[in-house]
């Protein structure tokens, strides 16, 4: 929750923040089909099926062919999420979601796309104290 | 997706396909799938030829000259190569010609008369002729000049045909004097030799412009297969050269009509017949001829600015 | 005295931008040259990548930029022949036409042409790319943008220029041959001879590097250009104003230092 700490996170930690936009001419399946092709050399089929995999975990597979600039905001921060996890780093962060989600009941979404997503790990959400309020139905989850 | 990738692939594979055919081309013109036909030329000098100088068959390169170098007696080789298939045109009756026209590079001209004469050996050495057109005629122009000069030295008004006629009308009026043959005639042997030499002299002039004339003709006819545009600059010096040619006949048949009255006029001093009607009409001949060579020289002179700077230069 | 020191300065300030400048491309080359040698850049995504480049700044254009070669190669053919004619250097005008048109003229309006097209478009994408933070989110995600971004990008550049050169080259040739000779395979053989004569081995080779620089000019200093941009949305007109400069003055030079070292 302190703001500070969010600029120490070092590479264990897989961020989604509004600072860290997607890529804007590549769609939602390529922007998170990237990380396989790139980090793991994977094949681009196998890439795009690992990303699809997600997309669909996450209850979001129609979004796969939309550009950043289609998206509404919950897909786009549904597709950052996406990439984030892909990523497969221990820690998940998810940088003043408010920031992102300005049109959906944030703490809500959230919840419900970590159920659905069904992935272990845990995601830390940093936000600023004054949305505390908006959390108390719902706590940070698993 | 597909599509572009489609599109790419058609793309890439008709750009090589293409770039292929070009190579093969290439070096199909280049000769690199047949062997290279050497020849040695032989020449006096290695002026305007330097590796790179074409040589052409019926306006059509055929080959180029690769190397010059020195033989061991001082005389210069110059190594040309040719492709395979174009060696076919060489005979062992060809002639090579080193040709500097007056616009563009020099270029070493093959002449094959006989197509049918058996090929040239690979290797061969032949002779190198120098045609130089732009430096015959200055040459050719001065001769011409030293020539007139000569015709107007001979028919002055105090030269020697002029003396030797005044003398031969008052000689005519002692015609039937003591003195019988042509010596007796002129009043002494020195006077009698004059004749005959100024004669001797026009005669010599007349074959020399003969000479002349005849080699204006070929210079004209060589004109033909050398300068290329039908309307180009080469074309007026074709002209140049025919009026020239007329010209110098204009002055070598007066001067033969002057040979002809002079003779006419030992004739008539020897038969005693109606001899200063004649001879007036001789000297008014003579005069003609002079003022018809001085014409032509001074022609020549506005035609080629060149016979004093012979570098001419166009765009 | 105060204006003379001020002058020196503000001169000095510009040529040490200029070194900056040139010693930033040279450093990304440099970069770029690595990984060109790195087995690991060679997989398929590259290639993916490379291929969309050479979609995107060559073949989607092809009809286009071909009309515009036939056009061009056939107002210079006529226009050389018809002046070869007028001096009477009608033997000259194949060899002018080839040297002209396909040697100089061609590539050099090539490089404009993708400047113009690509070259522009590259140093936009890649100053707005580093103005809102793409290339930060890319290098959190470990995706290494070089790879990924730009090395298609210059290879794609230098392909497409070269290919493109290739094809107005022939397509020029083959113009040249039926102005002057028409639908006739007469003058196959003097054309030939005329072709072997231009084309040694040193000038094909001179025209692929030439086309090469001219390639990697248009993408590799549009790239720097847009990756000098500070974070500012603004800024990205500028860096595109200046990139688009430096491209034109690189063609410029590599055109002038190709003649230069051909005929002198």
């Amino acid at each position: 929750m302190l703001l500070a700490a969010v600029a120490a996170l070092d590479d264990d930690v897989a961020r989604v923040s509004h600072e860290l936009p997607l890529r804007a001419n590549l769609s939602a399946l390529d922007n998170i089909a990237l990380i396989p092709l790139y980090q793991r050399h994977l094949g681009a089929a196998e890439s795009a099926r690992q990303a699809m995999d997600l997309l669909q975990r996450l209850g979001h597979a129609g979004i796969a062919p939309l550009r950043d600039p289609d998206m509404t905001p919950a897909q786009r921060f549904v597709t950052k999420l996406a990439r984030a996890l892909i990523l497969k780093r221990p820690r998940l962060v998810i940088d003043r979601p408010g920031a992102m989600l300005y049109d959906v009941p944030y703490p809500v979404f959230i919840r419900r796309l970590a159920s659905h997503a069904d992935l272990a790990g845990t995601w830390e959400i940093y936000d600023f104290s004054w949305n505390q309020a908006l959390y108390t139905q719902v706590h940070d989850t698993e | 997706m597909n599509g572009f990738h489609f599109k790419v692939g058609l793309f890439a594979a008709a750009s090589l396909l293409l770039g292929g055919a070009f190579l093969v081309y290439l070096l199909h013109a280049r000769g690199f799938f047949e062997d290279t036909f050497h020849l040695q030329l032989a020449a006096a000098s290695a002026d305007n030829v330097a590796p790179g100088v074409p040589i052409v068959f019926s306006g059509i390169e055929i080959g180029q000259v690769v190397t010059l170098g020195l033989n061991e007696a001082g005389g210069i080789l110059i190594h040309a190569s040719f492709l395979e298939r174009n060696a076919r045109w060489l005979k062992e009756n060809s002639t090579f010609t080193l040709d500097k026209p007056l616009v563009g590079g020099a270029r070493i001209r093959v002449e094959s008369p006989d197509l049918g004469a058996p090929p040239l050996p690979d290797g061969s050495t032949v002779l190198l002729q120098v045609s130089d057109i732009s430096r015959e005629i200055p040459v050719l122009v001065e001769r011409v000049k030293a020539v007139l000069a000569n015709v107007e030295h001979l028919t002055r008004q105090d030269g020697e045909i002029h003396a030797t006629l005044g003398n031969l009308k008052t000689v005519t009026g002692r015609m039937t004097g003591e003195y019988g043959m042509l010596e007796s005639i002129l009043g002494s042997p020195e006077k009698a030799r004059a004749v005959t030499d100024a004669l001797d002299k026009t005669r010599v002039l007349i074959t020399r412009l003969d000479g002349l004339a005849l080699k204006m003709d070929g210079m004209a006819a060589k004109t033909d297969t050398w300068l290329f545009a039908p309307d180009g600059v080469a074309e007026q010096t074709r002209e140049s050269l025919a009026q020239v040619r007329l010209m110098l006949g204009d002055a070598q048949s007066s001067l033969k009509k002057a040979d002809a009255l002079m003779t006419h006029a030992v004739e008539i001093s020897a038969n005693v017949k109606d001899g200063t009607q004649d001879l007036a009409a001789l000297r008014t001949e003579i005069d003609e001829a002079v003022r018809r060579a001085n014409a032509l020289v001074n022609e020549i002179n506005k035609k080629w600015p060149f016979a004093r700077d012979p570098e001419v230069k166009l765009p | 005295m105060h204006f003379l020191a001020a002058s020196i300065e503000s001169l000095g300030a510009k040529v040490t931008g200029w070194f900056a400048v040139a010693y930033g491309m040279a450093a990304f080359l440099g970069r770029a040259g690595r990984l060109l040698l790195d087995r690991a850049t060679w997989n398929r995504a590259t290639f993916d990548v490379v291929v969309k480049q050479v979609y995107f700044t060559a073949v989607q254009i092809l009809h286009v930029y071909l009309g515009y070669v036939l056009v061009i190669s056939w107002l210079m053919v006529s226009i050389i022949l018809s002046t070869a004619r007028d001096f009477g250097l009608t033997e000259f005008a194949s060899e002018m036409t080839i040297r002209v048109l396909v040697l100089e003229l061609l590539p050099f309006l090539t490089a404009l042409f993708i400047a113009l097209r690509s070259g522009s478009a590259i140093n936009t994408e890649v100053a707005l790319m580093q103005v809102n933070n793409e290339l930060d989110a890319l290098a959190h995600c470990k995706v290494p943008p070089m790879q990924f971004e730009f090395l298609p990008r210059l290879i794609g550049g230098v392909i497409s220029v070269v290919t493109l050169s290739g094809l107005a080259g022939l397509l020029a040739l083959l113009m040249g041959y039926l102005a002057i000779y028409g639908l006739t395979p007469a003058g196959f053989a003097p054309y030939t001879q005329t072709i072997a004569k231009i084309f040694d081995f040193q000038i094909v080779a001179g025209l692929i590097a030439k086309c090469a620089l001219f390639g990697l000019a248009v993408t590799l200093i549009p790239v720097t250009a847009g990756l000098e941009t500070p974070k500012k949305l603004f800024m990205v007109p500028v860096s595109v104003l200046r990139g688009m400069m430096r491209v034109f003055l690189a063609i410029v030079a590599i055109e002038v230092v190709s003649l230069a070292l051909k005929y002198i």
